[in-house]
């Protein structure tokens, strides 16, 4: 292979230097006679970010960040050349990212079984089948320490094995795809990029706890996923991989889809449970948990896509290898979407215990140009926020626990400096009450009260007083509401008022925003003596609220701003006040 | 309908486990589609067939990088595998004429991710 050199200009702020630096290099190419030996390629991202320019010499793979111009001669002659890193300057990739649910996602056809069964795929169906008794695959996943990836982290070795030990003439085993979370999405792309791995994972686990039926719970708004589940299963059928006698065992196992009408409760299990039976979506009190009195009456064993997708992996390397990766309580890997005010949103997948930091800013960037990352919300509604003071933390389930927030699903929504945490707070709060079903009065009162007085508060009349108030309701319905959605659903608000309290205050007190988030307290002004009358402003209002001309300057009608902030965008000298 | 065996899969492993040919494979997951993945593929393939090139085009999943799609990603032998973002219908036309069969990387397009 021919040598490769790639280089990106990584630095955040200021103008991207990367053309001119390409010429530089091309001409030290160039003197040395090497330019049509050597590809020298301009990338648009090298996943390093905020290093100055970075050099990257394949197939080697040396890297070189902060290069100056008058490295580039020792990096030509060395490493170019020579074939080996310039000594004390090449550096090594900060933060890795470890593949193990996602390992087949965009690397194999989804609606190829053949292309699955080449990356070995139905090896780990085929091993436990010959090999394995169902005790000793739940051991096996025990040995791995894996715990669900819906949320609360339970155990799936132990919840498999009391499934298994339930008294029952027919058990389930069903796959938890309703994924409802704000801003996460690694379910529909696993049942969307690697299918077969999910049916795989659920054949196995009904294997271990003896259900011969299985159900996918898949929320409609996914058609793809739905559409690539089905087909993957009519593969499998075709194939004898479900149905009766799979790979030519003595196990019948077979799979329908259920549709989710996207209700967010339902992807709380015993509501989840109800919406299958053909019943409305509404939860149960626990105990009995589902293990022992699940779908009809019948042991059932719910598990979540992530969950899922893991198996196949784990009974193929040993619950041994598994449990090798991560930390002490949190085993394996995690996928989060991570998603809002960051540079590269998308899905990564990391080895628990990963700090918070190398996520957001190692792999995803950081924040867009010129902004500073405020805060992480993890968890979704049920979740809290993590102020970037506190980046350094760990993402296991302990860890996030102990900051306020929990793991959730794996959305991690990123905010800048122009977010409001109270409005953030309402937002979440806004969610779980058009969600919350009504079944119980917590939940139900308890939120709506909750979402009025943070209104009040947004809307600049709050007081000190409203504020404890929130409290109090909180504690109230973490204590009494009947499922996780209601016990969790002030989780936001409770974790903001932890770490903004200073930006309640504000909104209460001093009746502003500091974010200038909340229309109601703040209020834009065109200063007169920094104007040069462009007339941007004017132009970018929707709603016609800016008068005046070229010659005579421009005004804002205060009654009728909406307070979008647009001409505040578009004001190239800065001549608009905010606040 | 056939009833596969441990032997029957052992022997579909060996058969399409991937030779070192050239692939590209585009990123078809929901996020993919939605950037215009299918007008890109459409693309590639009528390059391909416009030029004769030697490549398979595969329609694959989400590979995590959802602010960059449409992905491509590209395997010419001998030259380093790497991932297209942003792609329209004009970087599609690049690739095949200038990576696939002129050998040369298209520069600013070039996402270098590292998996794993």
């Amino acid at each position: 292979m021919g040598k490769t050199v790639f280089i990106k200009d990584t630095a955040i702020t200021g103008k991207d230097r990367t053309r001119d630096f390409y010429g530089v290099f091309l001409g030290t190419l160039r003197e040395k006679g090497l330019e049509n030996e050597v590809q020298l390629v301009r990338v648009a991202d090298i996943g390093i970010y905020g290093q100055g320019m970075t050099v990257r010499v394949l197939p080697e793979n040396f890297l070189y960040t902060n290069v100056q111009e008058n490295d580039i001669p020792a990096i030509v002659q060395d490493s170019v050349v020579g074939g080996r890193p310039v000594e004390g300057k090449a550096s090594a990739q900060p933060s890795k990212q470890l593949r193990i649910v996602l390992r087949n996602c965009g690397v194999i056809d989804p609606e190829s079984i053949e292309d699955y069964i080449a990356r070995d795929g139905y090896q780990a169906l085929a091993k436990v089948l010959t090999e394995y008794t169902p005790e000793k695959v739940a051991q096996e996943i025990k040995n791995s320490g894996l715990r669900g990836r819906g949320g609360a982290g339970f155990p799936t070795g132990l919840k498999w094995d009391i499934t298994r030990k339930a008294q029952g003439d027919q058990k389930y085993i069903i796959c938890n795809g309703d994924e409802g979370d704000p801003g996460a999405y690694m379910d529909r792309s696993v049942l969307e990029g690697d299918p077969h791995s999910v049916i795989e994972g659920m054949t196995i686990g009904a294997y271990a706890i003896g259900a011969s039926k299985g159900y996918f719970y898949i929320r409609a708004e996914y058609p793809l996923a739905i559409e690539r589940i089905e087909k993957a299963m009519r593969q499998c059928h075709e194939r004898g991989i479900l149905g009766n006698g799979i790979l030519g065992s003595s196990f019948n196992f077979d799979l329908e889809i259920r549709l989710g009408a996207g209700a967010f409760v339902c992807g709380e299990e015993t509501a989840l449970i109800a919406s299958i039976e053909g019943k409305r979506g509404y939860p149960s009190p626990r105990p009995p948990f589902p293990s022992i009195k699940g779908l009809w009456g019948r042991p059932t064993c719910i598990n979540n896509v992530e969950t899922l997708a893991n198996i196949p992996v784990i009974v193929m390397k040993g619950g041994a290898w598994f449990a090798g990766i991560g930390t002490e309580t949190s085993k394996g890997t995690k996928v989060f979407a991570v998603t809002g005010k960051v540079k590269n949103s998308g899905l990564v997948e990391v080895p628990m215990g990963t700090a918070v930091e190398d996520v957001v800013y190692g792999i995803c960037g950081g924040a867009m140009a010129g902004k500073n990352v405020k805060a992480i919300q993890t968890g979704g509604p049920s979740g809290g926020v993590i102020p970037k003071e506190f980046f350094q933390t760990k993402v296991d389930y302990e860890s996030l626990q102990k900051m306020g927030s929990i793991m959730g699903s794996g959305g991690m929504i990123v905010m800048d400096e122009d977010d409001c945490m109270v409005d953030i707070a309402k937002f979440y709060l806004g969610f779980c009450v058009d969600e919350s079903c009504g079944k119980c009065a917590p939940c139900r009162i308890g939120g709506t009260q909750m979402l009025k007085l943070l209104v009040k508060v947004t809307d600049g009349e709050g007081t000190q007083k409203d504020l404890d108030q929130l409290e109090q309701i909180s504690f109230a319905m973490q204590k009494a509401s009947l499922c996780g959605l209601g016990q969790t659903a002030p989780n936001p608000v409770l974790s903001t008022l932890h770490y903004y309290r200073a930006e309640y205050d504000a909104h209460v007190d001093k009746k502003k925003c500091p974010a200038c988030k909340c229309a109601k307290l703040v209020r834009f002004m065109i200063m007169s003596e920094k104007c040069v009358k462009c007339g941007m402003c004017f132009k970018a209002c929707p709603v016609g609220a800016i008068s005046g001309n070229r010659e005579s300057g421009y005004l804002i009608d205060q009654t009728k701003c909406i307070r979008c902030g647009q001409c505040f965008e578009v004001c190239k000298p800065r001549a608009i006040s905010r606040g | 309908m056939i009833k596969m065996t441990k032997k029957d899969l052992d022997a579909t492993k060996q058969k399409y486990a991937e030779a070192d040919r050239n692939w590209i494979k585009v990123g078809f997951s929901t996020c993919g589609i939605a950037a215009g993945a299918k007008e890109v593929y459409d693309t590639l393939v009528e390059e391909s067939r416009k030029h004769s090139a030697d490549v398979e085009i595969k329609k694959c999943g989400c590979v995590g990088m959802c602010s960059a799609e449409p992905l491509v990603e590209v395997h010419v032998k001998n030259m380093p595998t790497v991932f297209y973002g942003k792609v329209d219908k004009e970087v599609a036309t690049k690739i095949m004429e200038k990576h696939v069969c002129g050998k040369m990387l298209v520069n600013d397009k070039i996402y270098d991710l590292k998996l794993n």
